[in-house]
């Protein structure tokens, strides 16, 4: 009996993780300045190959996700500078350009790096509990996950850099007059975006295939969890994780992968239906 | 470097510099279409399927071409995308008028480009393993079929590990149909199937199915999942210390994931091939040698990049017996029954009644530290299935692909 | 009626403007003449997507509803195709039977999903979470349909390795049906997108296209001017799918094929990165723009093998950044020296009622 709850909770760890991770650069860069960021499974990509690379190199493994991590930041900083800057005042504008970006990097990648990449292994071993086997690892995933939720919240709701970036984003001119240096606020932000994304990939290459693509398995999960959010990324994202989550779960476990999918698919269209505003929105609306 | 395909691909530069070098060849070179995935999704696979186009073609001229006229590849790379290969496959066919057609990775991309061959007079070469069933005149299919691979491998399985079988398959045609073949074989042998799960593609996530398994608690896995994110199930099946044995006809030779995934993720894992790198016959290793010298940072030479290098063999073989480069010509070799090559797995001929080939099939297992051995040697299998159940293109074209729940109507 | 076909909301209203189309036009028909058949086969393969174009110019350029469900229109368009025209045939005029019941159906479909989001008031981005979640599923759903079980009448889905069997496209003529391939196929899908532009041109110079215009740059103001907004989204959104639709049918009917991967992601994005290419605000710009990008796209994969992507990358960073409108309105701009107007000064002011 235990054993069985703990299998659902375990899978349902599993689902959430996956789902938290792969939007929570999106959520930054995507819900909170606004930008479709189609090149997200690309950052996703780059952490992921920059960890592999590093750890091949002779890092241990966190260190090389460190370096993941640092690397997709960095990349996203300076594309925010050169490409993206421009873009803020037409939002719509951002999702060609970043679509052309994740062409030329897959391509890239694929020209430079070759066609796949030798894996790292999946680290932490895995421990047994009435008759079914579980993974250390992705119990880490889950801990990551959650850790990264309280980081974002933290960051933007308690930090001077955090209520900055906020009034930047909702009037970039008023927080430039009261002093806000708006241009490092917007680098910085995409930049912990990127970043994100890049945790993202650093985590994940361990138990995944490299391959130049392999961010296009996130994208749509990251967008659908951060729009079922809502506008308030800080508060949606949790929740709408949670949700999709157990829908998918629950599906997984009774029909099977596919239903799973197509499921979570139908819960997102379902629930925007019933909250049109996101969790956030009506979190908000119950609140005041 | 990978920029050497670019060299040889495009249409018009390469085709005028090869023509000046080899004049002594007949004057009208003869046009081979290609079309192979270089980009997106499927270029793991198939960068050595055009590479292995690419060195036959060398090795041919280089023997004095076909019927004494010089061979050129026209290669295009469709990026994985179903309707580029109903364009491209026009462009061949239509403006560039190639003699033969070569290519296709996935079953959709050949159901793509099949119709619009059946509208010309082009011999069309389909170089991968699959689902089997194309019961097409215009069609030669050099890779294995479920007779060959898996009516070796599931009784071997059944054998040495035990009747319980699990099967994890990708949701879609070639997973539905080696899944039902899985059934078919496993039922004369007392076999039970004691879960079956089809996985969408492009799910990267396994836990569910993991913990499925360990419920199910089968002797074995019949592993037919597909494409790089679905690849990720070994390294999450390891973590979770499943450690099942596991069988399949698209791992190791095809995907080499015993090199892409460090040890011991694959642990454990069968496959019945027709080629493998690790087969260490002595043509096998002169293809080898040949092979890498040619292109040294080749990660692995799969057996759909051995078969694309077959089939041009196959096609010389092909015209010099029907000294003509027509299809309805070199149909008649085929029908003779006389078609065979002496290949680096051995000799393999083309069936007459269904124009897929003959394969000397081989049992490879992958141990702990990922190295590979033969566990069996069944010889040469014949295509048989397409002919028994009543396909003959010897007597008409049935343009059909069949399937055990979707037969020829009998006569 | 025909006064509308210049107006406020087209770029292009000029006799100039007229004349060249009409040169554009008769080059269009005689080149034919001149041209190998298999490019006029592939040029009529171009045509065939514009019409998803030009649906996507309309609700999300002309109404502000970004829409990834285009391709799930498409799909829905081009199975139908294919279940209608293996069950019912394509004899005497049946195949444009078959066509227009494909897009009528494709067209309930929108109308039942456009009531559910539009009068659910599901907007922005939400609306387009929304369209591609839809059309994500549906692909999810026909990929797994392999089995011999899933077939309607004669009909097989066939999952991840595509519909086939469907005959081509066929008019009815005395002495059997003439089937539309190549040369026939061009002269009928040319024709179909000349009438099909002009009518949406007169379209957007209507009163609609007025009010769908309002509705786009300000929703509330337009409700308050006493405008039902949602009707004239509704509309908007089944005509645009309706077209998407369009494309499905010619396309199924040009290949005799159509497999789930034209539903899924990359392909749900591709008629976005048209639009937005092209300059979404405007119908000319989207119908050329499309055009080009297809045959630029097609010849870069054609000559540059691996760095095709790469270059096509560029042309839509580089495009962004230097024409911010789209390429082709940016280029009529310069073209007509028109001083940049305000797009929020295009609502004329439309009498209400």
């Amino acid at each position: 009996m235990f054993a069985d709850l703990f299998a659902y909770f375990y899978q349902f760890a599993d689902v959430f993780a996956f789902l938290v991770l792969s939007a929570a650069g999106l959520a930054v860069i995507f819900g909170m300045m606004g930008i479709i960021n189609m090149a997200h499974g690309e950052f996703i990509m780059c952490g992921a190959y920059a960890t592999t690379f590093a750890y091949h190199a002779g890092l241990p493994l966190p260190l090389a996700q460190a370096c993941g991590v640092v690397a997709a930041g960095l990349i996203g900083i300076v594309l925010e500078a050169t490409l993206i800057r421009p873009l803020y005042s037409r939002p719509l504008d951002s999702l060609l350009v970043t679509w052309g970006l994740g062409l030329i990097a897959t391509q890239g990648t694929l020209i430079v790096l070759g066609s796949s990449m030798a894996g790292i292994g999946t680290p932490g071993g895995g421990f047994r509990l009435g008759g079914y086997g579980f993974s250390i690892y992705r119990m880490i995933l889950f801990a990551a996950a959650l850790c990264v939720l309280a980081f974002i919240y933290l960051l933007f709701k308690r930090t001077r850099f955090g209520i900055y970036a906020r009034a930047t984003m909702q009037n970039a001119n008023m927080a430039q007059a009261l002093g806000v240096r708006r241009n490092r606020i917007y680098a910085l932000t995409f930049g912990i975006g990127a970043a994100l994304a890049g945790l993202c990939g650093a985590l994940y290459a361990p138990t995944m295939t490299l391959i130049p693509t392999m961010g296009a398995t996130f994208i749509v999960e990251a967008f659908v969890t951060v729009v079922v959010g809502g506008a308030n990324v800080l508060l949606g994202t949790a929740p709408a994780a949670v949700a999709l989550a157990v829908t998918r779960t629950t599906l997984n476990g009774l029909y099977g992968q596919v239903f799973g999918q197509i499921g979570l698919l139908l819960a997102v269209v379902l629930i925007i239906r019933v909250l049109p505003e996101g969790f956030s929105g009506w979190l908000a609306k119950r609140a005041s | 470097m990978k920029r050497r395909s670019i060299l040889t691909g495009a249409a018009a530069l390469p085709l005028f510099s090869i023509v000046g070098r080899h004049s002594a060849l007949g004057s009208d070179p003869i046009k081979i279409g290609l079309l192979e995935d270089i980009s997106g999704d499927l270029a793991m696979m198939g960068l050595p399927k055009l590479h292995g186009s690419q060195l036959a073609v060398e090795e041919i001229n280089g023997k004095g071409g076909v019927l004494g006229r010089e061979i050129v590849l026209m290669h295009l790379d469709p990026q994985g995308d179903n309707a580029r290969y109903q364009e491209f496959a026009r462009r061949l066919l239509q403006r560039d008028k190639v003699d033969l057609l070569i290519g296709g990775i996935t079953s959709a991309s050949r159901e793509a480009i099949r119709p619009i061959v059946d509208r010309s007079s082009v011999l069309y070469f389909y170089t991968n393993q699959y689902e089997g069933g194309v019961c097409d005149a215009s069609m030669v299919s050099v890779g294995a079929v479920p007779e060959q691979q898996l009516s070796t491998l599931i009784p071997w399985m059944v054998e040495r590990f035990g009747k319980r079988v699990y099967t994890v398959a990708a949701d879609y045609n070639f997973g539905h149909l080696s899944a039902e073949w899985g059934r078919t074989i496993l039922k004369p042998l007392n076999g039970e199937i004691v879960g079956e799960e089809f996985i969408p593609l492009g799910v990267s996530q396994f836990a569910q199915t993991i913990q499925n398994i360990q419920n199910a608690k089968p002797d074995w896995l019949y592993m037919l999942n597909v494409g790089a994110a679905q690849d990720s199930f070994f390294e999450q099946a390891a973590a979770a210390g499943l450690n099942l044995p596991m069988g399949s006809p698209i791992k190791i030779m095809l995907g080499f994931e015993h090199k892409r995934f460090p040890p011991p993720a694959l642990n454990n894992m069968h496959a019945a091939a027709n080629w493998f790198e690790e087969l260490d016959t002595p043509a096998a290793v002169d293809f080898k040698k040949r092979w890498h010298a040619k292109f040294p940072n080749e990660p692995y030479i799969n057996d759909m990049g051995y078969n694309a290098y077959v089939a041009l063999y196959m096609f010389r073989m092909l015209a010099e017996g029907a000294k003509s480069i027509k299809r309805d010509e070199m149909r008649k070799v085929i029908d003779e029954g006389g078609a065979c090559i002496d290949a680096p797995e051995g000799r393999i001929c083309i069936d007459p009644k269904s124009q897929h080939t003959s394969h000397h099939m081989r049992l490879i297992s992958v141990d702990a530290q990922h190295h590979v051995h033969i566990d069996k040697d069944f010889g040469v299998i014949q295509p048989y299935w397409l002919g028994q159940v009543g396909c003959d293109l010897t007597k008409r074209n049935d343009k059909e692909q069949y399937s055990p729940d979707h037969l020829p109507k009998a006569m | 009626m025909l006064h509308l076909l210049n107006g406020p909301q087209t770029l292009g209203n000029g006799r100039g403007f007229w004349i060249s189309a009409g040169f554009v036009l008769a080059a269009a028909l005689i080149y034919p003449a001149f041209a190998d058949p298999y490019d006029v086969g592939n040029f009529a393969y171009f045509l065939i997507w514009v019409f998803m174009a030009l649906g996507l110019c309309l609700m999300w350029g002309y109404g502000g509803m970004l829409s990834f469900g285009q391709t799930f229109f498409f799909g829905i368009g081009g199975y139908a195709y294919g279940v209608f025209s293996v069950d019912l045939g394509n004899a005497y005029g049946m195949a444009l039977g078959d066509f227009a019941m494909a897009v009528l159906l494709a067209g309930l479909a929108a109308a039942i999903l456009g009531y559910l989001m539009i009068y659910g008031r599901i907007g922005g981005v939400f609306f387009g979470i929304v369209t591609l979640s839809v059309t994500l599923a549906l692909a999810f759903f026909l990929g797994q349909t392999a089995g011999p079980e899933w077939a309607i009448g004669e009909a097989r889905l066939n999952g991840f390795n595509g519909m086939q069997g469907m005959s081509p496209l066929s008019i009815p003529w005395f002495g059997g049906g003439i089937d539309l391939e190549e040369t026939a196929l061009y002269y009928f899908v040319l024709i179909l997108l000349v009438c099909t532009y002009l009518a949406l041109r007169v379209l957007v110079n209507s009163r609609v296209g007025n009010v769908l215009v309002a509705v786009r740059e300000d929703p509330q103001r337009t409700e308050l001017l006493g405008y039902d907004v949602r009707r004239f989204q509704f509309g908007a959104f089944v005509l645009g799918s309706m077209l998407a639709a369009v494309s499905g049918v010619l396309y199924t009917s040009w290949g005799q094929f159509i497999t789930p991967s034209s539903i899924g992601l990359p392909a749900a994005a591709m008629p976005i990165v048209w639009v937005a290419f092209s300059g979404r605000s405007d119908l000319t710009a989207v119908l050329v723009g499309t055009f080009v990008l297809l045959a630029v796209f097609q010849t870069l994969t054609i000559y540059s093998e691996q760095a095709a992507l790469i270059l096509m990358g560029l042309i839509l960073v580089v495009t962004v950044m230097v024409a911010p409108q789209g390429c082709f309105v940016g280029l009529s701009r310069i073209a007509n020296r028109l001083p940049k107007r305000n797009r929020t000064l295009r609502v004329p002011s439309a009498e209400p009622g």
